[in-house]
């Protein structure tokens, strides 16, 4: 037995030295009684883009905040089975939650961020953790980080504004700044785009198409031309189970099941 | 907008009858002029005359209120002054008879009183305190000893109150004064030698038996001394309850329970709370009576379940996806707070907080019962020293039959809502300062 795990450690180490960063492993959530995720396997690549897809409610939400443990602020929220990052399991007791934070940053539906300045959202996470040494070094990760989302040439004379007064698009792209400053390895993002307009929308999938040289990111969207656009990989969620998951290419023009065909033709959801 | 309205209901009405079709306008209205819009409009109009009327009415009590105070407390800032001839003899000064100088420059002025009842009554011109000014005054220019000066003397109340009321009325009638007092204040006017002058002894003094003496500097200090201790209590332990209960207890039988008990609490009438604090301070832990220690610890207990509610609505107006935002980030759950949720909330909280201070500021039955209640004449230097408070003041004051009272009593109720109203702009200069818009 003992001897089965250690092997089995040894084989996540070498799948942590290949392309898979995260895997979840017989991954189940349930609220209350409900289950709301049956047993999901899912292996999200190494700098690659892994789109969620599926109808309202099917467990989408609930699998990318089981990534990151977001769901143990929901009350009465379990969760069951492995998620490994880097093969280590993050839903071990010994675990720390905020390190693991740190490690994988998260982009919310709504543009949330802090009403402080602008300066003070990206700089809140590496300040928390201690990324930095000082006030000069803190200033450069700034500038760096919010060239990186194209928001630099924008807000440089005015980094001490409220990042409440940008716009929907640029708040967007100001979370996501503050999402990557605390260099994370895995960017998870939960329909970032729902509540912009067209233009924005296009400006973050040009930075998702950036931001995937260095992160490894995982989108859920609603828009099936949005996950063909920027994704590499593609899950297709229904009801709680992952129906199918592959290569974007495959399952939007050759996928395997009725399901998956019937909702990316439009037939439902 | 109406009349694209009444057009429309007019083309219907016309479709209706050419198609003979159920019109459905029929029923509500014998006449084709559509009645429901009518109607509509008229409880529109009813409405909001109604509420028109309400604000009237309010503001006219309002108004009456503030009137009436201002008009008989406005006279308090004013007192009558006796001006006279002072003669600082050299023995007298030694004896330290400051009385018998005083009489002396008043029969001086009138010499023409000669019965002893008269002369005490001549006397009673001049406020009591009289003496002890002119001892200050020597005390501090002993220059002035076997020297003659004119000086403004305060006139007793009941003279003060003549004076002013027959001014006012151009009258002799006011205040319960004997006919030779009314001469001599007829011939003290005239010879220009009583005058109106401010009030200063209202602002510089506490309480005192006698009317012109009394001020409100010792009850406005103590005032102040309670609060501080009141906010130095209530402020951190009910920011602190709010922000466990809110943030970081798990929902349960126990906190709700709680729940239930703070918001009960703040319904709970405020002398229970005098008479918790009398049993627990004073009697059992043995604490300085009519100290504004003890007040300002009875009225934190008053305020701090208002406290509580104010802050936990005030967390609640932090949107959630804040806190996951930041929590996503990697902080703790206390970073969560005191990094975001805490300084968000925290104009709400202090408006909350502002405005039950202002509560604590106007109460008077608990103090009543942990003995502020007491004669304060000497402005409290320690917290442990007996005070009063503005509101006791009034109190204490409007209880007192004399006369020269009723215009302090109104007097110290105006500084009184002058504190109030200076607090409540705070209050809301906070929220539009500082206030997040989500």
């Amino acid at each position: 037995m003992v001897k089965n795990m250690s092997a089995q450690k040894k084989i996540s180490k070498t799948e942590s030295q290949s392309d898979i960063r995260m895997k979840t492993q017989d991954l189940s959530a349930f609220y209350n009684n409900d289950q709301a995720l049956f047993d999901v396997n899912l292996d999200i690549h190494t700098n690659k883009v892994t789109a969620l897809i599926g109808p309202s409610g099917c467990g989408k939400s609930t699998f990318i905040r089981c990534l990151n443990r977001m769901n143990d602020y929901v009350e009465n929220c379990r969760v069951t089975g492995k998620v490994r990052l880097d093969g280590f399991n993050i839903y071990k007791d010994k675990v720390d939650v905020i390190l693991l934070r740190q490690k994988i940053g998260m982009v919310f539906q709504k543009p949330n961020p802090f009403p402080k300045s602008i300066y003070e959202n990206v700089a809140y996470g590496p300040k928390i953790h201690h990324l930095v040494e000082n006030k000069d070094e803190l200033d450069a990760l700034v500038e760096k980080t919010l060239k990186r989302v194209g928001l630099w040439d924008e807000v440089a004379d005015r980094l001490s504004a409220p990042g409440t007064s940008l716009s929907g698009g640029q708040q967007q792209r100001l979370c996501i700044a503050r999402a990557i400053a605390t260099k994370p390895e895995v960017v998870l993002m939960d329909e970032p785009c729902s509540a912009l307009d067209p233009i924005a929308t296009a400006r973050i999938e040009e930075l998702i198409a950036e931001l995937r040289e260095k992160f490894t990111i995982v989108i859920i969207t609603h828009s099936m031309q949005q996950a063909e656009r920027v994704s590499d990989h593609t899950a297709f969620f229904h009801l709680g189970h992952v129906v199918e998951s592959g290569d974007t290419e495959k399952i939007f023009n050759n996928p395997e099941h009725q399901r998956t065909k019937d909702y990316i033709g439009g037939k439902f959801g | 907008m109406i009349k694209l309205f009444e057009r429309r209901t007019r083309i219907a009405m016309d479709r209706a009858k050419k198609k003979k079709g159920p019109f459905i306008y029929k029923s509500y209205s014998k006449k084709p002029k559509h009645r429901w819009v009518k109607k509509r409009k008229a409880a529109e109009r009813r409405f909001r005359r109604a509420g028109f009327i309400a604000i009237a009415i309010s503001s006219l009590f309002l108004a009456s209120l503030v009137w009436n105070i201002v008009s008989s407390g406005r006279s308090a800032f004013t007192e009558a002054q006796i001006s006279l001839q002072i003669e600082f003899q050299a023995d007298l000064v030694e004896q330290g008879a400051y009385r018998k100088i005083v009489q002396n420059s008043l029969i001086a002025l009138f010499p023409e009183v000669e019965d002893r009842k008269e002369k005490r009554a001549l006397f009673g011109l001049v406020s009591r305190n009289a003496p002890h000014m002119l001892k200050k005054l020597i005390e501090e220019n002993p220059a002035l000893v076997s020297t003659k000066k004119d000086i403004w003397i305060p006139a007793a109340s009941t003279v003060s109150v003549f004076y002013k009321q027959r001014l006012k009325e151009q009258s002799k009638r006011g205040g319960k004064i004997t006919a030779s007092h009314a001469a001599w204040i007829t011939q003290l006017a005239r010879s220009d030698r009583m005058q109106l002058k401010f009030n200063m002894a209202f602002f510089k003094n506490g309480d005192s038996r006698e009317a012109e003496q009394a001020g409100v500097l010792a009850s406005s200090i103590g005032s102040f001394m309670t609060i501080l201790i009141c906010i130095a209590m209530a402020f951190p332990l009910g920011v602190a309850t709010a922000i466990y209960l809110e943030e970081f207890a798990r929902k349960s039988w126990f906190t709700d329970f709680i729940e239930i008990n703070i918001n009960n609490l703040a319904a709970v009438p405020s002398i229970i709370f005098g008479l918790l604090g009398l049993s627990i301070y004073l009697n059992l832990f043995g604490l300085p009576r009519s100290s504004s220690l003890v007040g300002g610890m009875v009225l934190a207990l008053l305020i701090l379940p208002v406290i509580v509610i104010a802050t936990r609505n005030a967390l609640q107006a932090v949107p959630p996806s804040i806190r996951y935002a930041a929590a996503a980030l990697g902080a703790t759950p206390t970073q969560v707070v005191f990094h975001h949720t805490l300084i968000y909330a925290l104009p709400g909280i202090m408006t909350g907080v502002i405005l039950s201070i202002a509560r604590a500021f106007g109460e008077t039955a608990p103090l009543l019962m942990i003995g502020m209640v007491a004669f304060v004449a000497d402005v409290p230097k320690t917290f442990v020293d007996p005070a009063t408070t503005l509101p006791v003041q009034v109190y204490l004051w409007a209880s007192n039959p004399e006369l020269g009272f009723v215009e302090k009593t109104a007097a110290a109720i105006m500084v009184l809502l002058i504190f109030m109203v200076l607090i409540n702009l705070l209050a809301i200069y906070i929220r539009r300062r500082f206030e997040i818009k989500w």
